[in-house]
């Protein structure tokens, strides 16, 4: 074993000081809870607090590579990292109303998400095939307790159960994966697989292909998707919110590492032209079976489906820009995917009941702020513009035609002309149906309120001046050695 | 202040509409009235800051004028520039008197959540101003999908009972046009970047670029198919009875007055300036379109019992002769057309609107329901004789000279025959346009309840006589009009010109 890895040095520890401060806060809450139970109010301030003593250690934390060039620490990563922080910092201010709705409001739900949260960002800054294991597998683990944690909910039980069994699957293809590329280049580090030679081994591709199905069971891309409309349903909303955002980000950031280290000079053909159908058949199979959908979180889970089918064409399209729009499409993603849950959450009163679209009826004029809200995000995922959803479409479809992959650009489109048919339709049950239930919603809690409030002005900020956004992913892409194809 | 007004005004007549909706979402829910008198005041302050264009735009200078020019995604060259010529110019102006018309029919008569109905006609107004003014492709087509939102809200809460189908119909047809338009921009961006090593979506800068062959003609196909729809051109139409008919009549009325003038504005802007040697191509085809639905609209309108729908087919015979005036391409029945769009918002707004004062005091729209109703309502009867009379083309109102340019300019392109179908669209435009006026005004006296109906309101009457004067403006000083019209078109012909000349060389 080399030596650098066993024995920490200054560098190393200021390098991991993001994930040192969220373990330590997950802690915290949890030994808080054990001595002062009635302090219970503070949890969600206080894994605010962590996530914010993160964010500021990632983006202070000097330049370059740690633990024996197995860590990085660079201007991808620190922008990757705002956007995990991002998903962080919504999941929680949506999670401290619902919990306390719930009556669950216990610090394992915070400690869990904080952890799980340092896994996903393990995944995004290791160089090492085995760290970003070992932060997937952290992140799982977080993830099977928080789907299974209201305990007296059958549904909760069986999101558990099924996200465990169908996660596990997906852990052991990756696993599989890692095995043989390390079999084939005789190292983990990402580095070691762009010596000469290995692009054309067999072996590296069929590891290739294993951590495309281990990732892909974690984007929820089809055909690995079929986990994801039943752990929504089933998992609290707010960890809902997190899971369907940051770890698919986390997942595609390193399939472009490992991608970019084996094809430093361009991707085989056989390979584009997997990774194309793999997004032509979850963009068409998620928003055509939405339309079928009746259950607000499984259409969600559908249409984030087909958003990953989006986010592929850029892996196949790969190179700098397509790894740049890949990078504006998460944040618009952040804000509109964790925006529509965030107002799921704020909009149904019984959470213990599965959440058919048609009881959002009339909401429009009862629940104001949270429909417009709603409506809003629904927009910006259906690529509307002045929404943070189109410019994150208009950079992915220019990379694509920009590389001449014109029918996958024709696919995409003419897919999100069927996702504006589910889209709108949940539009028109907000605004134009007559409401259903009698009984006011229940009151927009402050920290909802705050959460949809920034979801609302970053998809407008966004949608409007993406120029800053655009600049910095492209400047952090440059950092990725991409050779564009 | 005056630096803003001298250096800026075309950005604050886009923007007024929209700062004012943002103003109305400060006032709460439950004051409709304020809501409605903030907007009626904002759309009317967007009007009067609207006229200087009118005054201080230069007859005599070829070109874009009142530009402005900021950098937006300057990475991609993408800017917010704007510019009007002489086209443009009509149309912002159209728009700006039709939405305070819209808005103030609907004074009296729209309760249900009058707050979110302002903010909707206001944003409207911006997104429909912004697609008028935009000189680069990704500022206009961001303008372009914007203006769908409102109008879906528009038709889906506050339209009649099939709304719900008809607002879906709505948004599905125009965004399908739209997203294949979306990729043939980006195209268009990535070639001039491609061969110039500059990115660029400005218009001007567009312009230079010459395609052959297949790309051209699907880069134009792309184009045309979005504005196609939009106008509607048979048989792309069928969107357009539906949403007219379940709009409320203040949608209807900026419906038909200005968002259908958008697609052939597109086109000319647009499709034929980028891709002329296409458009050329297809220019037979899209003249036989505009052929078939002139008649085919003037048959069904005859067909029809309730009066919208009737008025909602008319503008597809009426706008299939402004296509046929795009497609015959000569100076006169272009400028023809221009104008035509500009009487059509006219007196089919007005129609519209009138068919909306029926209808809030009888709620029917079937023209069996009234009958000799001149007698009960005499001012109604006599807005609505002038506003059908401008429309089938009375010589001395604004629709004649519109008709007769267009079919004079046609008769002077080499497609002569289509002449004659369009003149057959004007006779059937007399024929059931006068039938509708015979059944619901005059005929005998045929139901009691139409006893009770009461004559047009001071604010109807306002409204709708905003619109005939202006239709005897237009009808009797035409040339004011086709003046500021004629440069553009000259210019329109002349880019189209060179750039054919140019792609014939090796």
């Amino acid at each position: 074993m080399n030596e650098s890895f066993v024995r920490f040095t200054h560098a190393d520890l200021v390098a991991i000081a993001p994930e040192i401060a969220l373990v330590a806060t997950g802690c915290l809450i949890l030994l808080v809870e054990a001595f002062a139970p009635r302090l219970r109010r503070w949890f969600a301030t206080l894994a605010l607090a962590g996530v914010a003593v993160s964010l500021y250690f990632l983006l202070h934390a000097p330049i370059g590579t740690t633990f024996g060039g197995r860590y990085e620490t660079s201007s991808l990563t620190q922008l990757v990292g705002l956007f995990l922080g991002g998903a962080a910092v919504l999941a929680i201010l949506v999670a401290k109303p619902y919990l306390e709705r719930t009556g669950e409001e216990r610090g394992e739900f915070y400690a869990l998400l904080l952890w799980g949260h340092v896994g996903v960002s393990l995944m995004t800054r290791g160089l090492d095939l085995l760290i970003v294991f070992i932060g997937l597998e952290t992140l799982s683990l977080a993830f099977y307790v928080l789907a299974g944690i209201f305990r007296r909910i059958s549904a909760s039980s069986e999101a558990a159960l099924k996200y465990f069994l169908t996660g596990a699957f997906g852990s052991a293809f990756t696993l599989y994966g890692v095995a043989l590329l390390f079999g084939a280049s005789g190292g983990t580090r990402i580095e070691e697989l762009s010596s000469p030679g290995l692009a054309e081994s067999n072996a590296v591709a069929f590891g290739l292909l294993l951590l495309l199905v281990g990732f892909g069971f974690k984007m929820s891309l089809a055909p690995f998707h079929a986990w994801a409309p039943d752990v929504y349903q089933g998992m609290p909303t707010p960890a809902v919110a997190y899971l369907s955002v940051a770890p698919k980000g986390a997942a595609v950031l390193v399939l472009f590492r490992v991608f970019g280290a084996v094809f430093e000079h361009g991707m085989p053909d056989r390979f584009r032209t997997a990774i194309a159908a793999l997004a032509i058949l979850s963009m068409t199979l998620g928003n055509v079976v939405a339309l079928a959908q009746r259950d607000a979180k499984r259409l969600l889970a559908y249409s984030g489906i087909a958003q990953m089918g989006y986010v592929t064409i850029a892996l196949a399209v790969f190179g700098r820009d397509a790894l740049a729009a890949v990078l504006v499409y998460f944040f618009a993603y952040l804000v509109s995917n964790a925006g529509a849950f965030a107002a799921v959450s704020a909009l149904y009163r019984d959470e213990t009941k599965p959440h058919p679209v048609g009881l959002l009826a009339g909401a429009g004029r009862r629940a104001p702020f949270a429909s417009a809200v709603l409506a809003l995000c629904l927009f910006s995922l259906a690529g509307i513009p002045a929404t943070a959803g189109f410019i994150g479409k208009f950079f992915l479809f220019k990379a694509a035609l920009e590389q001449g992959f014109y029918a996958l650009a024709l696919i995409g489109v003419l897919n999100s002309l069927v996702s504006i048919g589910y889209y709108l339709k949940v539009v028109y049950i907000l605004y134009m149906r007559d409401p259903v239930e009698s009984d006011p919603p229940p009151p927009l809690a402050p920290a909802d309120r705050l959460a949809l409030a920034l979801c609302a002005a970053g998809i407008l900020a966004l949608g409007i001046f993406p120029s800053s956004l655009w600049e910095i992913a492209r400047h952090a892409a440059a950092t990725l050695p991409l050779i564009s194809p | 202040m005056d630096a803003l007004l001298r250096d800026h005004l075309l950005t604050l007549v886009v923007f007024v509409p929209a700062a004012g909706a943002a103003l109305l979402l400060l006032f709460p829910r439950s004051a409709p009235a304020a809501a409605r008198n903030v907007a009626l005041a904002v759309s009317i302050l967007d009007l009067a800051l609207s006229l200087p264009l009118w005054t201080r735009f230069s007859v005599a200078s070829e070109g874009f004028q009142f530009r402005e020019k900021v950098d937006w995604i300057p990475q991609l060259g993408i800017s917010y520039s704007v510019g009007l010529d002489g086209i443009s110019l009509l149309l912002v102006l159209l728009t700006t008197v039709l939405t305070p018309v819209a808005l103030l029919f609907s004074l009296s008569h729209v309760e249900k959540e009058v707050r979110g109905y302002s903010v909707a006609f206001l944003v409207l107004e911006t997104g429909m101003l912004g697609s008028l003014v935009a000189l680069d492709l990704a500022l206009f087509y961001v303008f372009w999908e914007v203006m769908l939102v409102p109008m879906y809200f528009i038709i889906g809460i506050w339209g009649g009972p099939r709304r719900i189908y008809a607002s879906m119909k709505f948004f599905l047809f125009t965004m399908a046009g739209s997203l294949l338009m979306f990729l043939a921009i980006l195209f268009l961006a990535i070639r001039y970047h491609a061969v110039t090593g500059v990115w660029s979506f400005a218009l001007d800068d567009l312009y230079r670029m010459t395609f052959t062959g297949r790309t051209e003609t699907l880069l134009f196909l792309a184009f045309a198919l979005a504005f196609a729809i939009k106008v509607p051109v048979f048989p792309l139409h069928t969107w357009l009875p539906d949403a007219h008919t379940e709009a409320p009549t203040a949608g209807s009325i900026i419906l038909a007055g200005v968002l259908l003038k958008l697609g052939v504005y597109g086109y000319l802007r647009f499709a034929l300036p980028l891709f002329p040697d296409a458009a050329m191509r297809y220019a037979p085809w899209l003249g036989v379109l505009g052929v078939i639905g002139v008649v085919y609209g003037a048959l069904v309108a005859y067909a029809q019992h309730d009066m919208k729908r009737l008025v909602a087919y008319s503008s597809v015979s009426h706008l299939g002769l402004v296509v046929i005036g795009v497609g015959a391409f000569t100076t006169m029945s272009l400028s023809g057309s221009i104008l035509q769009m500009i009487n059509h918002g006219l007196s089919t707004g007005a129609l519209f609107l009138l068919v909306g004062v029926l209808y809030e005091r009888r709620h029917t729209r079937e023209l069996d329901a009234y009958g000799g109703v001149a007698a009960v309502v005499p001012v109604t009867t006599a807005l609505f004789l002038i506003a059908t009379l401008s429309s089938i083309g009375l010589p001395g109102l604004n629709g004649f000279v519109g008709e007769f340019t267009i079919l004079l300019g046609t008769w002077l392109s080499p497609h002569r025959w289509w002449t004659y179908a369009a003149a057959t669209g004007v006779i059937l435009s007399a024929i059931y346009m006068l039938t509708l006026v015979q059944r619901v005004f005059w005929n005998p006296f045929a139901h009691e309840e139409n006893r009770e109906l009461t004559d047009v309101r001071p604010s109807e009457f306002i409204a709708a006589s905003v619109l005939v004067v202006l239709m005897v403006w237009v009808g009797t000083r035409p040339n004011d009009l086709l003046d500021r019209i004629r440069p553009a078109v000259e210019t329109l012909q002349k880019n189209v010109a060179s750039k054919q000349i140019a792609s014939v060389k090796p």
